[in-house]
């Protein structure tokens, strides 16, 4: 009878947790989950938005995004974009971090006017940056005519039109990085630093071979965040170039946004996003390969 | 304990001349800092400065960077263009729907795997867990299909249906219910709590921290969203206020920076005026929301 008893409350019990995953899972599968499975699906076919006929291709698509230059392209600046702006605004990050972890006077000014671009829309920042970098009027080019400078048509150079947008990126995120690193490096306990101090270990080698070995778990948490944010240039095309000049800031978010709303090629767009989870996805194995057992943990 | 603090008091007597050391450190600190900081407030300067300038002052070289007068006939001009006050509506519905959505679900899927046992745990967690790596940026191609077939494309329920589910937001409260002593939920159980009695008057209140850091994330995140509702919005009744600026921008083809930029201010003031009266609040949030 006992036996029989608690079986029948674990029976409850698992009953009752199903009921509370249900709500959660039901939108996880249908937003997450299942549009994943029918971009596999829609791959391997010809998918026309708003066409219910869906004709069967194999591998067509995929070899037709082999052949694709624009795509090799897409992902070129795909690749070039997170590969260089993440490291970039994560050192900003580090500096910044470091610089406000003391009794600096002014620190909540500093952090403030580090973090607020997080707060603006992408949107917003992008149509303000668009004005900056403008040829004629933009303050940019009034300051390099400052020092000398020749004026550069930036977000109109197809040299300087993507890096322009990952300046644009550092400014908007660095802050955002900042504060996390700034949590990790207050967990680092100071005497250490002191001892390391009193042995004559200079700042930099103290960077080096203690804070950065310490905060490393946060350092690779930051890398996935940044990694899952660079998604967002999309908005910074969208606004700001619309994949131009001559293809010179077309991502592969962008890419995608264009076949499937603009040539209503759901079938071909939805290789192209396979392509780009298999990339992001990639780089995170990757990075949790490479550097996650590297990660000191403290006291562990 | 008492071995530390009798280190640290030695540490001045071994290291005379230290504090006019610090202090002449901290003044190049600051020398350094100022600038970062400079700089990186001057797209905002930039905003206000330009959304108080007559229309031709952007485009003169030798105007020079301070307004010659305040234009605050902006403002009026720049909102009469567009139906902001629909806007600011939308955007409030759609991301106050958001964040009541997504604290009932993850309240009751955090339980679930903080405190039940059930078949599958484990599987489900890192269901929940993955759907990190995938956002709405990765996915959006055939959510769009998706809600276009449920009928529901240009309207407040599709910009919010593929953010009720959390898996982030489920896992931070998952640690915060962990915290919280099993000793409370028995005391409250003995007291003939059932299970949601215990969630609402134990652990619910003892996790507010975590709620509200959650809370603050999401609503930055979503107030903020523009490729989504960009891209199952196509009328004004339903735009919200990024894509109603986003579109200003188009019509104006980067012509009429004066107005632009002083609804650029209105779109931006209502988060930044939050942030600079909340700050310990929203640094708190960004800080540690990612770390526990």
């Amino acid at each position: 009878m006992v036996v029989g008893a608690t079986l029948q409350a674990r029976i409850r019990e698992a009953g009752l947790a199903y009921l509370l995953l249900l709500p959660s899972l039901v939108f996880l599968a249908a937003f997450t989950y299942w549009p994943i499975l029918r971009s596999i699906w829609f791959s391997f076919h010809d998918v026309v938005l708003g066409d219910s006929k869906i004709i069967w291709l194999g591998l067509e698509n995929y070899q037709r995004l082999w052949e694709d230059r624009l795509f090799w392209k897409a992902f070129g600046n795909t690749a070039f974009y997170t590969i260089i702006t993440i490291p970039v605004a994560i050192t900003c990050a580090l500096l910044m971090a470091v610089a406000l972890d003391s009794k600096l006077r002014g620190m909540a000014i500093y952090r403030s006017a580090f973090f607020y671009p997080v707060m603006i829309p992408s949107v917003a920042a992008g149509m303000v940056w668009v004005f900056l970098y403008s040829a004629s009027y933009g303050p940019i080019n009034q300051g390099l005519r400052l020092i000398g400078l020749p004026d550069t048509a930036w977000l109109y150079d197809s040299t300087w039109a993507l890096p322009a947008i990952m300046v644009m990126s550092v400014w908007k995120y660095s802050g955002y990085f900042m504060l996390i690193l700034l949590a990790a490096l207050k967990l680092v306990p100071s005497d250490l630093y002191e001892a390391a101090r009193l042995d004559g270990v200079s700042a930099w080698h103290r960077l080096i071979h203690i804070t950065l070995p310490l905060i490393s778990p946060t350092l690779y948490f930051v890398v996935i965040i940044g990694l899952l944010h660079s998604y967002q240039i999309f908005d910074y095309v969208y606004v700001m170039t619309h994949g131009g000049p001559a293809d010179a800031t077309n991502v592969l978010t962008f890419y995608i946004y264009q076949n499937g709303f603009q040539y209503q090629d759901i079938g071909y767009a939805s290789t192209l996003a396979n392509v780009l989870l298999l990339f992001v996805g990639g780089l995170i194995a990757v990075i949790a390969t490479v550097f996650g057992r590297r990660i000191h943990y403290l006291g562990r | 304990m008492t071995s530390l603090s009798s280190e640290t008091t030695s540490v001045p007597v071994l290291t005379g001349p230290r504090p006019a050391l610090a202090a002449l450190r901290r003044g190049w600190l600051h020398l350094v800092l100022v600038p970062i900081a400079l700089l990186w407030l001057s797209p905002l300067l930039w905003i206000l400065v330009t959304s108080l300038k007559a229309r031709t002052e952007v485009f003169d070289p030798a105007a020079g960077f301070w307004p010659q007068a305040l234009e605050w006939g902006n403002y009026p001009a720049a909102l009469s263009v567009a139906p902001f006050g629909t806007y600011l509506v939308n955007s409030i519905l759609v991301t106050g729907g958001i964040l009541v959505a997504q604290l009932t679900t993850i309240t009751l899927a955090a339980y679930a795997f903080a405190r039940l046992n059930f078949p599958g745990k484990n599987l489900l967690f890192t269901l929940f867990l993955l759907q990190i790596m995938f956002p709405i940026y990765a996915t959006f191609l055939t959510n769009f299909v998706t809600v276009r077939e449920l009928g529901i494309l240009n309207s407040l329920p599709a910009m919010i249906v593929p953010f009720v589910a959390s898996g982030y937001g489920t896992f931070m409260l998952r640690q915060a219910f962990r915290q919280v002593p099993t000793e409370l939920a028995d005391a409250a159980r003995l007291d003939g709590c059932g299970h949601f009695g215990i969630l609402w008057h134990v652990y619910l209140p003892l996790v507010k921290p975590t709620l509200i850091a959650f809370g603050i994330i999401t609503v930055v995140t979503h107030w903020n969203d523009y490729m989504w509702p960009l891209l199952v919005t196509n009328s004004e009744g339903v735009r919200t206020l990024p894509i109603g600026l986003g579109l200003l921008a188009k019509s104006d083809s980067g012509a009429d920076w004066t107005r632009l930029m002083a609804a650029t201010v209105v779109v931006v003031s209502p988060l930044l005026l939050l942030f600079v009266i909340f700050q310990r609040r929203f640094v708190d949030s960004f800080m540690h929301a990612g770390l526990k």
